[in-house]
């Protein structure tokens, strides 16, 4: 393969491009869901072919293939796409500057998922669902989900790098659905959204202890059909790690993507209400430290390399509720002269790297979890998203969660809500956050569901938090009349 | 140079598949697609792509238990090594649910629509010029952004009971953002497969002209108001009511705000919606991805609750037939639920401009950003306003507002019908599908916040 990859490139070079790059992704998925004690689905997924990227005058074009045999007419293809772009552009694509690499990168794993038997996989699943139904024989619904990914991934370029990459995901969960002639409430372990998420071996179902944790999600879910509607008003919120994520990931982690800012998702995916000098901004209080970590262990958003070549790095976002940094590629960093923060990244080899955040997460306080509590007169402790909205420069949110545990004089009162919204305007949120919980309560949780781009993009990302405490939040609808 | 998306290719593979497959119920669905695709942005092209790809799914049945690989390598090696995988599935599958059994009839569904005129105007030279074209109409102080893509797409759906199904169509989708150096923006999109449909220029223009109009935006408080929602507003919200509520799997999870209300009145009777593939607004799909056929389905008449989308699984769980509205599975997602993609809602009898005209105090709506359900058993939802919100009053557009949010049971706001337009537009469902919707006046719709 690295023959025929690098004869492509001589040939490239030979035409006087500016740049380019091949990408090879071979992709092996195994998608595990059951329902009410039955496999609703198993399915096995196979996905391999490659893009070629070319520069030629300032220019951008990219094809990719399935056929290998037909790599040289890709690379036409390809060339053919960069001549006809310059006919509508103004000034020519630069990309920043980057070291040349070669190197291989491995996901560590203990236990590699593709080596444990899909038989065992089930069970599991129909396991942690007979525990659900034991739990609360009443359920209308209970569902479970496990998935596995190998992405191995080749990285060439005119430039000398030659990187090859074996990345593994793997992700679990469980649902329960309690349900009548009104209503239907579910309560999901650990995380909506399948599940959760890492760049781990099955190590990562083994920790999760879904069989253990399904008695609690089926009972919650059973309690909240009966729970009243939560109130709407104003009140101090804690919000725990299973729904700091999304908030990290619409309200940070896409407004810092470079691209975004730079207009290149306006007609879709939106802006950002962040410009280019905004640094120092004060996007959030004292209390607020987010980084992009693309080298922490277990996120999916952890790799060796980015889709550019690009070494993977830790990149300070929010200092001290300052902001810093935007997330880039080597396009959009070039553009402010800057280099770039390793974060494009391709959803498989028919997609060209877009800026992609990769774990964008919030670093632990130092309270502890009652301490959070202990400083609430009456307010909400929010878990596990249920919806999410958000407006095209990140600055408007709404969302849901699965449930609200009442807070009264500082303390749970273990009286849950249902349906708890909350809203908020990005910088003023972030800004009334008066206390994070400590390291002890910090927990990453991945999505392998993030849409952005065109054609659309799926891309995997993580966010990790501790629980946080914010002030004076706008909770619920009906009020507004 | 594309490769070639042909029915002897497509059915070649299902022949192998089955070949290899022999004795076991076996239903093999090819999906190929041929994707280009221009991106512009800052008035310039940032970025210009093409793929071609082509996947197979294998499913085999024995008994209670159904085994599913997906695999894009189409080889013979990696086809038989797939169905192989699918096959050693079955060995250890727990008993599931009754399966429902293939489809057998009619033998054979083709449709080949590949307009000549679209393949040769929309080759990555041409699509760049057309843009640059319609690029050299903006004043300074103005940029446009968007997209202008040419796809060539196949379904060959093919099982062990010998029926065959092709579809091949080509199409275009084009969609313009004109924004303003004072951030105001429009947009108006285009999509047709067929050549003479397509207006981009006309398209662009609306996204013009929106974003002339939509300077020095006041701020509104949120409450309830009358709104116009403009085609691509509606189309938004039909996505999510499809999605939430049209198939019967929706209902059969006690998750959709149609369960429990089959037969009643829901929406006020000015709505009726209709999932039909055979209007020429939509595109031509006659069959699902189980190999039915695709039929019309009325899903709501006058605003009552008639009939829903399902598929052969669905349909056996609720002891009735499928509509043929299947859609496969996805490794993302498992069984993909039924949903339609071929709605179309009925027109009224006003212009736009009359609805407009005939307002005295009201909200014109582009269309929305990132909607999401809040509640699906209540057709809860909620987005954002964006690329124009303007106010009427006394019948005219009188200026812009800011972006606000609403969160709205479509419930109550599909029952506050007070207008349908006359004209409808083809509207994206995500990346696929293709609705044709008119304009609806609302009144008492809520607004619950604004942007910042």
């Amino acid at each position: 393969m690295r023959k025929k990859l690098e004869s492509a490139l001589s040939y490239l070079e030979g035409l006087k491009v500016d740049y380019a790059d091949i990408r090879v992704h071979d992709i092996t998925d195994e998608a595990y869901s059951t329902e009410d004690g039955r496999v609703q689905a198993m399915i096995d997924h196979r996905s391999r072919g490659y893009g070629i990227r070319v520069f030629l005058g300032g220019s951008m074009g990219f094809a990719a293939s399935q056929d290998f045999e037909k790599m040289e007419q890709t690379v036409r293809d390809a060339l053919a796409i960069a001549r006809a772009s310059r006919l509508a552009q103004k000034r020519p694509v630069k990309l920043a500057s980057r070291p040349a690499a070669v190197d291989s990168y491995r996901t560590p794993v203990e236990i590699d998922p593709f080596s444990v038997s899909k038989k065992e996989k089930l069970e599991l699943l129909l396991t942690a669902d007979a525990e659900m139904r034991q739990a609360e024989p009443g359920l209308f619904k209970t569902a479970g989900t496990l998935d596995f990914r190998r992405e191995e991934k080749i990285f060439a370029d005119t430039e000398g790098s030659y990187i090859t990459q074996e990345i593994y995901h793997t992700g679990g969960g469980i649902k329960a659905f309690a349900a009548d002639g009104r209503d239907r409430q579910v309560r999901s372990y650990p995380n909506c959204f399948r599940g959760n998420f890492a760049a781990a071996g099955y190590e990562f179902i083994n920790d999760m202890r879904l069989v253990e944790n399904a008695a609690q999600a089926a009972r919650e879910a059973a309690a909240l059909l009966k729970a009243e509607e939560c109130p709407s008003g104003r009140f101090d919120l804690v919000i725990g790690s299973s729904q700091m994520m999304l908030q990290i990931h619409e309200s940070v982690g896409h407004a810092i993507e470079l691209d975004r800012v730079l207009g290149y998702e306006a007609g879709y995916a939106g802006t950002s209400f962040l410009n280019p000098g905004m640094e120092g901004f004060q996007y959030g209080s004292e209390h607020v430290n987010i980084v992009a970590d693309a080298t922490v262990p277990g996120g999916l958003g952890t790799f060796g390399y980015d889709d550019e070549g690009v070494p993977a790095q830790r990149v300070p976002i929010i200092t001290g509720g300052k902001f810093e940094n935007f997330i880039s590629c080597r396009n959009s960093a070039a553009v402010l002269g800057r280099l770039s923060s390793g974060a494009a990244r391709a959803d498989g080899w028919s997609r060209i790297p877009i800026v992609r955040m990769t774990n964008i997460n919030l670093l632990p306080g130092s309270m502890e979890l009652e301490e959070l509590f202990a400083g609430i007169e009456y307010g909400f402790y929010l878990c596990t998203t249920k919806s999410w909205s958000i407006d095209d420069r990140r600055l408007n949110f709404q969302f849901a969660c699965e449930i609200a545990h009442e807070i009264r004089d500082g303390r749970l009162t273990g009286k849950i809500y249902k349906n708890p919204i909350y809203t908020g305007i990005t910088p003023e949120f972030w800004n009334s956050c008066d206390g994070v919980a400590g390291e002890k309560y910090w927990q990453m949780y991945g999505t392998h569901n993030c849409g952005k781009g065109e054609p659309q993009q799926l891309g995997r990302v993580a966010h990790g938090s501790s629980p946080a405490r914010f002030r004076e939040v706008k909770v619920g609808v009906a009020d507004v009349k | 140079m594309w490769p070639m998306l042909s029915k002897e290719r497509a059915y070649a593979i299902i022949d192998l598949v089955l070949e290899e497959a022999k004795g076991y119920e076996t239903a093999v669905i090819v999906q190929g697609g041929n994707e280009a695709l221009t991106r512009f942005a800052n008035s310039e092209i940032h970025q210009n792509v093409q793929a071609s790809s082509m996947d197979v799914t294998i499913a085999v049945t024995r008994g209670h238990k159904r085994s599913a690989v997906t695999t894009g390598l189409c080889t013979p090696e990696g086809l038989r090594r797939a169905t192989g995988e699918a096959l050693a599935n079955l060995e250890f599958l727990p008993e599931g649910e009754k399966q429902p059994p293939l489809v057998g009839t009619p033998p054979e569904i083709e449709t080949v629509s590949l307009d000549a005129e679209l393949e040769r105007e929309f080759t990555a030279e041409n699509r760049a010029r057309l843009v640059a074209r319609t690029l050299a109409t903006l004043e300074e102080g103005y940029k446009a952004f968007g997209t202008l893509a040419y796809n060539v797409n196949l379904l060959a759906v093919g099982n062990s009971r010998g029926i065959r199904r092709l579809a091949i169509q080509n199409s275009v989708n084009y969609t313009a953002l004109v924004a303003s150096a004072g951030g105001g923006t429009g947009y108006a999109e285009a999509r047709s497969h067929r050549a003479g449909d397509l207006d981009l220029a006309g398209a662009f223009a609306r996204a013009y002209e929106k974003a002339r109009l939509n300077r020095d935006p006041a701020e509104l408080e949120p409450g309830p108001y009358t709104v116009i929602l403009e085609p691509l507003a509606v189309g938004n919200i039909l996505a999510f009511l499809s999605l939430m509520g049209f198939s019967g799997k929706s209902v059969q999870d006690r998750a959709g705000f149609l369960t429990g209300k089959m037969g009643e009145r829901v929406f006020s009777e000015k709505i009726s919606i209709t999932d039909d593939h055979t209007d020429p607004n939509t595109f031509t799909l006659p069959f699902d991805f189980e190999g039915s056929p695709r039929r019309k389905v009325t899903i709501i008449d006058k605003g009552v609750a008639r009939e829903l989308t399902y598929d052969l699984n669905t349909a056996l769980k609720d002891g009735t037939e499928t509509t043929g509205h299947a859609l496969g599975i996805s490794p993302m997602s498992g069984m993909t639920p039924p949903v339609p993609l071929h709605l179309v809602m009925a027109g009224g009898d006003q212009s736009l401009e009359e609805i407009i005209a005939g307002t005295g105090d009201g909200l014109l709506v582009t269309r929305f950003n990132y909607m999401n359900p809040v509640n699906p058993r209540a057709a809860q939802l909620t987005a954002l306003t964006r690329d124009g919100l303007f106010r009427i009053r006394d019948g005219k557009i009188a200026g812009a507002v800011k972006n606000m949010r609403f969160t709205e049971s479509m419930l109550h706001a599909l029952n506050n019908v007070e207008a349908v337009s006359r004209e409808r537009y083809r509207t994206g469902f995500f990346n696929f599908g293709c609705y044709y919707v008119p304009a609806l006046k609302i009144n008492d719709f809520h607004f619950t916040g604004k942007s910042g």
